[in-house]
């Protein structure tokens, strides 16, 4: 009897889940419930980290801060100059009476706590949630292009599914062609772009960047790059392999795009991200 | 002997069993987190069956859905899959565990590779994973490893709960 209880019930929840995508706060739940667990499996490599990393001179310290503050200081500056361009696109927009706008999203720096690389599942889990308002569906970027989007959310943390993942796909556009695509994970660190027929002009190192169809994903922004075509007898599209430019198992500080406000908003101290690589 | 081995509560080791559940799961997560291998087997699912096949007072079903509910958010699965998959091999496991208590433990480390071996299947029914050629050699290889793992962990579970009883 427990067992039919038990089977009924999983498969109402596996329905539930699917289809009616009706678990967000019962995942949420569960995922705070994980975390202290989470945290408790981190510690063996926090200490053998702690244990063989050198401890750093302060003259090296001084000279990457100095490094830092100027690489700042021109970032400000191009900051500065895009706001002007911003500004002048949008005058010459309105001279012209176009309905096209610059998207803008607001910003949010997060760190990696975690991630996941097998067959089954590709995320990453950073250390901002719903008490600094990310949501589910929030685009996630590293200085290099698209890591993939926010799928659940904790109070502290909260989780992304990477574009490698077997369940995620991204509308892209080949950025040399124009030519629109759906671009689905692999489980193994690599992409695969489909629905793309034999007889487009498609070559090894095109750029494949997000086509902002679907309204999830902004667009222009890189993806991944072309790096391997095959044409399969039979098969009406091309069989293509595309390697993601962000450095999905790499970055440690990433940034969480929301569409919602108008102006760059860092919320991170910038003193914090003094160790990105 | 054999009554006293038949007939140990749940409840006289109750917080064994939590604690137990809890470094399963810290070690399933340190299994995953980084660049997991599937040859590793779920370790919730070990401490499980083995709490399963030695306290007979309760189904155990309870604690199984439980800890497929949160091996699907630690895998990032459809919610209730891992709960189905965990209630099902630990109902396989009710139907047989009177015997498999008293086999030796190499006949239940045999016993163990094929309930892992059902694990593996349904798994792969169930999420279809892209398995690379060397993947695909560690996942079917996971049951028997289960074979090594089984011993090792009867032998620190028993003396755990031996201890916990005398206490």
């Amino acid at each position: 009897m427990h067992f039919v209880i038990a089977f009924t019930l999983a498969i109402a929840l596996m329905a539930a889940d699917h289809y009616g995508q009706l678990m967000g706060s019962f995942r949420s739940l569960l995922l705070t419930t994980i975390s202290p667990i989470e945290r408790l499996a981190t510690l063996p490599k926090q200490f053998y980290q702690l244990t063989t990393t050198d401890f750093t001179n302060i003259d090296a310290l001084k000279l990457e801060n100095q490094q830092l503050k100027t690489e700042l200081l021109l970032v400000k500056a191009k900051q500065q100059q895009f706001s002007n361009l911003q500004l002048e696109v949008s005058r010459l927009e309105s001279l012209l009476g176009t309905a096209g706008k610059i998207n803008t999203q607001s910003l949010q720096i997060a760190t990696v706590t975690y991630y996941s690389n097998n067959p089954l599942s590709q995320y990453l889990t950073l250390n901002k949630g719903q008490l600094k308002n990310v949501v589910e569906q929030q685009t996630v970027i590293d200085s290099k292009g698209i890591m993939g989007q926010i799928i659940s959310t904790a109070p502290t943390y909260s989780r992304v599914l990477l574009i490698t993942d077997p369940d995620h796909q991204i509308p892209i556009r080949i950025q040399r062609t124009g030519q629109r695509g759906i671009l689905s994970g692999t489980g193994h660190e690599t992409t695969q772009l489909e629905f793309i027929p034999k007889n487009s002009l498609v070559e090894v190192g095109d750029l494949l960047e997000s086509s902002g169809l679907g309204g999830v994903f902004p667009a222009g922004y890189p993806v991944a790059v072309i790096t391997q075509i095959e044409n399969k007898n039979g098969n009406p599209y091309l069989d293509i392999t595309a390697t993601p430019v962000a450095d999905l198992f790499q970055s440690h500080k990433v940034l969480i795009l929301s569409q919602a406000t108008p102006y760059l908003n860092f919320d991170e101290d910038l003193t914090e991200s003094s160790d990105v690589k | 002997m054999s009554n006293k081995l038949f007939s140990l509560k749940t409840s006289q080791a109750r917080w064994v069993i939590l604690i137990s559940y809890i470094i399963a799961l810290a070690l399933d997560t340190i299994a995953l987190f980084g660049h997991s291998s599937p040859i590793i087997p779920p370790l919730t699912l070990f401490f499980l069956l083995y709490w399963c096949a030695h306290f007979l007072d309760r189904t155990h079903l309870f604690s199984a859905f439980i800890l497929g509910l949160l091996a699907d958010t630690l895998y990032q699965t459809t919610l209730g899959a891992h709960a189905l998959l965990f209630s099902i091999i630990t109902f396989l496991m009710i139907r047989h565990r009177l015997r498999f208590k008293g086999y030796p433990i190499w006949q239940q480390a045999f016993f163990i590779s094929l309930y892992m071996m059902c694990y593996q299947l349904l798994n792969y029914l169930f999420f279809n994973p892209v398995l690379s050629s060397n993947d695909v050699v560690q996942y079917w290889t996971m049951p028997a490893l289960s074979i090594l793992l089984w011993p090792i962990l009867a032998y620190s579970l028993g003396k755990v709960t031996n201890t916990a009883n005398h206490d």
